[in-house]
């Protein structure tokens, strides 16, 4: 174990703290002697490549799981949540990646729902307001009134009612799980402003991302999951994130964007004064074989409307789409007959759950697995298998569902269709979002030999055309990049022309691509 | 649910338009609603034939609406409750529940809307309804077991398959048969458990059952006689006896008279049919309607009769009118 | 990730895709087993294939229902295309006096057509197929009372008749009686096709998720047409399998049939919201709720016990089902 830790003091004394946890699930271990402990007044980040026991960990920490082995104190008293409820009124709270609000009450029901505040049977409504107008006292935004119902706030603000959840009851240990992964660059510095108040207030944070920079940012100390062992407990200030990433992958990732040479060719897909019927308006750029292009821009920008009125998903108000010789409009059937494949940025859209990952990777081109046209699922495996092996992809068996895979293996399954298919042009809308560095390295890889033609044995160039948000990616992996603001699409740059800096300062419209 | 009360409301609300509607002028053509259980039975359309023959001879008009099914008590509850917003002037009516009509029968009453119930009992509600007009159920029982008993030589072993759960008039053709079955001792009933449900498939099928159980090692009966309540149930048994080729095997004693039934009963296949009079049970209904709007003094119980009907009795020209009264010349449409 | 350690694992999830397939047949056993140590006379021959003969008329509708029900569609209108059907069937043998196999052909097209009409409403007007067929349930009975003049139509023996009938003695080679083998020929060619076909694999993933559907470019709106248009063709099949039983078109068979045919499928392991179902699950299904009414009635007990029976093996179909998907998450 790190030496730091022995630093603690009597007066550091740790508010919450699990030791020894042990958890199984039938033949596979969760987790194997974790101890974690956060202070009053600290940031705790807990990181991991996803599969590494961190839900397990949050789960068991929240009631809905028991360890099989292994203590819990809470102020130096036995703890033991019987569910999500007992540990929020014991003073645990968790803030979940998929928010947990019901979207046709207010927030102020929201808040307290489960635990309205009761004498005889009747609702304490005078009680309930008070303790409502506190925690948004707490929270501190104009926009956030108790009778505002979740459905017409932004995704945003109902974060912060999820918060706001906690506080009422008084939680002094609150849990992030992924809090950034869907807000704006403009509301994770709010969420950051938030939690170091929390920290001068001596709440508890334990938080849990995967952008390692965030985690640098507010963090004082950040434990390091892997196989369910803790691999390191350590101050953040002597720590370097590459530092980091090598505990959670137990490796150097040396090369996290790899480069073949790219030999540019014919267009393959030209869009001329494309509009959407909202976003965008007015996109104009040609895509080339052997080209990777980004799309940057913040959420709502109108990216994705874009992909998907290329990929026939969404109408087409004006303008044209070429594709090779196909001109117009379409539907996603032709597209991919076209040699069109596209990955969506919702994996709930992108793959369904409760099929096989088979059904998953070969649903757009059911072709080939038998005679007669029919689907032998003997032949189907043994296809699956091959790109189960090539992308490294962790399961049982080609039989097993998706919803049984973890996020990352769900994303290559994902991606493995595109090529399985044999397309021409991907259209991948954010496709490292919330998956694990191991996983996110195969993909950048996986992009790469597509668009240098070093895929397969005698396979042209494809042509890329992706979305994302996070910067170094877009500029590790693209030869050219645009960005969209506010449904309008820059003119398109090569990478070696603009950085970081550059490409913020055209999403957030203060400075124009030329 | 709420639409469960609505046609109560609306009826307590124009409660009051209609108490300033009465004394209807008597030169006005009467239009009298008549509303049977179901509308698919030979049975009713029988009913229909009389009523429609009342209508012409008195010279008034009638609505004839019926439920879907024969056991949507709700809908026909909504029906009634419908004729009293149409202000008809009278209503003769099937109740598919001695129970549940009680109260849109009441509703109708007091709106001035005078009821006689045909075909089966509303319970204690002597005192509302103008007239009852139907058949003597439980005598028709009573015939059954009579002729069941001669049929099988006085001693033996019986099943009823019964109709359906909460039907006044087969449930009085059941415990008259029970009643009067019990009286010759050397006759046990094997079974009365058994109902045979809404529709004919499942009367097949209970019945298919029932022979089943009843079944000997040697591929006969172990049972003599048989009796079925009405018509769904006489063909369900009907049919499951002819695809077992049982049929005639037993003696078989049915109610009512649908065309596929006689058929039976000239094959030999059903031993004696209980006919009710129908088409004399709508005539009557609407007459009796007629006479009490018209101020004519009428009786509180009119019971229209039971036949029983064996082969022989076929040909004889009454009994050919009873099971085959010429619909076609009162329901030409 | 973790280490897996693989083969135990696997194992695990081999016992539980077991029971997934074949939790419907043990349940038929369990359930025929019980009633046989209370009355011996259900294990006999003729026992059997009395109960055969009662599941063939929900079992063919059943068939279509699963396709319907893993495409996450629900059809209400089944047990008013098996009445219209067993109508149309009975009116061209008799009043047009063609022959019976055309008249078949007739009254299984006429339930094409109501599936068809159902597949288009929900497509073509994007309504929900609850309240689509909700709606048709009460069109196609109307027409058939029309068709029929609210009476029931006496079609008079055929060769139609023979095909849901007990087998005569010299044929008792045939085992099952020949509506129940078409039956079983039908269920094969669905399992197969279901498993083995582009289009059947379709059918799961719309149901499993439509979104996912269309962005892989399934034509969503025609699988879901083909869905509701095959539900109607064997409901209409089922049709001639009830005027066969009954040897009568009756406008007012099959009341309420609908309910216990999706039974069938739910207790068969389909799950409503789409996704999962098979062919052998939905025909044990129906084949339980048969052997619960033979079993009551050979006991001679009464109906109400039956019904309560029924109703109790599907909850607890459903509780079973519930517990196998928690295991495995």
């Amino acid at each position: 174990m790190a030496s730091q830790i022995t630093a603690d003091k009597p007066v550091d004394k740790p508010r919450l703290e699990m030791r020894g946890i042990f958890k199984r699930f039938g033949a596979t271990v969760a987790l194997k002697d974790v101890n974690f402990a956060v202070k009053p007044g600290e940031v705790h980040a807990l990181v991991g490549e996803n599969g590494a026991g961190k839900t397990t960990l949050m789960k068991i920490l929240t009631g809905v799981s028991k360890p099989d082995k292994g203590k819990m104190l809470l102020d130096g008293l036995p703890y033991q949540p019987r569910n999500p409820l007992d540990a929020r009124l014991k003073g645990i709270g968790m803030i979940y990646q998929e928010l947990s609000l019901v979207p046709h009450l207010t927030v102020e029901e929201n808040m307290l729902l489960g635990m309205e505040p009761v004498r005889f049977g009747f609702v304490r409504w005078e009680e309930m307001r008070n303790r409502v107008q506190e925690a948004l006292q707490h929270l501190n935004h104009p926009q956030l009134k108790p009778h505002i119902r979740i459905k017409d706030l932004p995704v945003s603000l109902q974060q912060l009612v999820e918060i706001g959840r906690s506080l009422v009851i008084g939680c002094e240990v609150l849990i992030f799980d992924e809090p950034t992964s869907s807000l704006s660059r403009h509301d994770i510095d709010r969420l950051f402003k938030i939690i170091a108040e929390f920290k001068n207030k001596n709440l508890s944070i334990v938080y849990i991302s995967h952008f390692l920079e965030e985690v640098q940012l507010i963090s004082d100390r950040v434990t390091v999951l892997r196989d369910g062992s803790v691999v390191s407990t350590q101050e953040l200030r002597s720590t370097q994130t590459t530092e980091i990433v090598r505990m959670m992958v137990g490796r150097e990732i040396k090369d996290l964007y790899p480069r073949t040479p790219r030999k540019i060719g014919s267009p393959v897909l030209e869009i001329q004064n494309l509009a959407g019927l909202e976003k965008p308006e007015n996109a104009i750029f040609v895509l080339r074989r052997g080209e990777v292009m980004g799309i940057s821009g913040l959420i709502g920008a109108g990216r994705t409307e874009m992909l998907r009125a290329i990929f026939g998903l969404d109408p087409v108000r004006q303008g044209q789409i070429k594709i090779g010789i196909h001109l117009g409009p379409s539907s996603p059937a032709k597209r991919w007959l076209q040699g069109v494949g596209m990955l969506s940025e919702n994996r709930s859209e992108g793959l369904a759950a409760n099929l096989n990952l088979a059904d998953n990777m070969t649903l757009s081109k059911l072709r080939g697995f038998g005679p007669l046209n029919l689907v032998l699922p003997r032949n189907q495996g043994a296809v699956v298998q091959k790109w189960i092996d090539l992308l490294d992809i962790r399961c049982l068996s080609p039989a097993q569902d998706v919803a049984e895979l973890s996020g990352g293996n769900q994303q290559k399954v994902a991606i493995a269709r595109l090529l399985q298919h044999g397309v021409d042009i991907m259209l991948l809308d954010e496709p490292t979002r919330g998956i694990d560095v191991a996983a996110k390295a195969k993909i950048y890889e996986v992009i790469d030999a597509f668009a240098s033609g070093s895929a397969g044995e005698g396979r042209a160039p494809g042509a890329v055309l992706v979305i994302s948000s996070y910067l170094p990616e877009l500029i590790g992996i693209c030869n050219t990049i645009a960005v969209m603001f506010r449904g309008r699409l820059s003119a398109v740059k090569s990478v070696e022309e603009i950085d970081e800096h550059k490409l913020m300062m055209a999403a957030t419209g203060q400075e124009t691509l030329k | 649910m709420i639409s469960r009360f609505v046609p109560y409301i609306l009826c307590s609300l124009t409660l009051g338009f209609l108490s300033c509607n009465q004394g209807k002028n008597a030169q006005e053509e009467l239009t009298i609603a008549v509303i049977p259980k179901g509308t698919t039975h030979m049975f009713w359309q029988s009913i229909h034939a009389g009523a429609v023959k009342a209508a012409q001879e008195l010279d008034v008009n009638i609505l004839w609406v019926g439920p879907e099914k024969e056991d949507d008590r709700q809908q026909q509850i909504t029906l009634v409750d419908t004729q009293i917003l149409a202000q008809v002037d009278g209503i003769v009516l099937a109740p598919l529940d001695d129970m549940a009509l009680r109260r849109p029968v009441r509703t109708a009453v007091t709106n001035n809307i005078p009821v006689v119930i045909i075909d089966s009992g509303l319970k204690d509600s002597e005192d509302i309804y103008t007239s009852f007009v139907a058949t003597d159920n439980r005598e028709g029982g009573r015939i059954a077991a009579r002729e069941l008993a001669r049929l099988i030589g006085g001693h033996g072993k019986v099943i009823l398959l019964r109709y359906q759960e909460g039907s006044a008039s087969t449930d009085n053709r059941e415990q008259g048969f029970l009643e009067q079955i019990q009286e010759f001792e050397g006759i046990t009933v094997v079974s009365d458990e058994q109902y045979a449900g809404a529709t004919k498939a499942q009367a097949q099928q209970a019945s298919e059952n029932l022979i089943l159980r009843f079944k000997a090692s040697n591929g006969m009966l172990a049972v003599d006689g048989v009796f079925c309540p009405n018509e769904s149930s006489t063909y369900g048994m009907l049919q499951a006896l002819r695809r077992n080729h049982l049929a005639g095997k037993l003696k078989f004693v049915g109610f009512d008279a649908a065309e596929s039934m006689i058929e039976g009963l000239r094959q030999d296949e059903i031993h004696g049919l209980v006919v009710q009079n129908p088409f004399r049970m709508g005539y009557l209904g609407v007459k009796t309607m007629v006479q009490h709007l018209r101020g004519e003094p009428v009786e509180k119980r009119i019971d229209t009769g039971v036949t029983f009907v064996g082969k022989e009795d076929l040909s004889r020209p009454e009994i050919r009118n009873l099971i085959d009264p010429n619909l076609e010349k009162w329901l030409a449409r | 990730m973790m280490a897996l350690p693989k083969k135990r694992a696997i194992s695990f999830e081999k016992r539980w895709s077991w029971l997934n397939k074949f939790g419907p047949l043990l349940a038929l056993f369990l359930v025929f087993f019980f009633f046989a140590a209370f009355n011996s006379k259900i294990a006999s021959f003729n026992a059997l294939e009395i109960m055969v003969l009662q599941t063939v008329i929900v079992g063919v509708a059943a068939i279509g229902m699963t396709l319907v029900i893993i495409s996450a569609g629900i059809d209400l209108s089944a047990g008013s295309i098996i009445a219209l059907s067993s109508v149309v069937t009975a009116l061209l043998m008799k009043d047009f006096a063609l022959d019976p196999l055309v008249a078949a052909l007739g009254g299984i097209a006429a339930g094409l057509i109501c599936g068809l009409l159902n597949g288009l409403l929900i497509t073509r007007l994007r309504l929900v197929p609850f309240i689509v067929t909700l709606g048709t349930l009460l069109v196609v009975r109307g027409v058939a009372k029309g068709l029929a003049r609210s009476i029931p139509i006496n079609a008079g023996q055929t060769w139609l008749s023979g095909l849901l009938a007990l087998l005569p003695p010299d044929r008792k080679w045939m085992l099952i009686p020949p509506g129940a083998w078409l039956m079983v020929l039908l269920a094969i060619i669905v399992a197969g096709f279901l498993r083995y076909t582009k289009l059947g694999r379709h059918i799961f993933a719309v149901g499993s998720n439509e979104d996912t559907a269309r962005l892989c470019g399934v034509a969503v709106e025609r699988v879901k047409v083909f869905v509701y248009a095959a539900a109607g063709t064997f409901a209409g099949l089922s049709g001639l399998m009830l005027m066969s039983y009954q040897e009568q078109g009756d406008p007012t068979g099959a009341v309420g049939l609908e309910l216990e045919i999706i039974a069938a499928v739910v207790i068969g392991g389909g799950s409503l919201s789409g996704g999962e179902g098979s062919i052998l699950g939905s025909l044990v299904g129906a084949m339980i709720m048969t052997v619960i009414r033979t079993g009551c009635q050979l006991n001679g007990w009464p109906t109400w016990v039956t019904q309560a029976v029924t109703g109790i093996v599907i909850i607890v179909a459903l509780a079973v089902d519930q517990l196998r998907h928690s295991k495995i998450d």
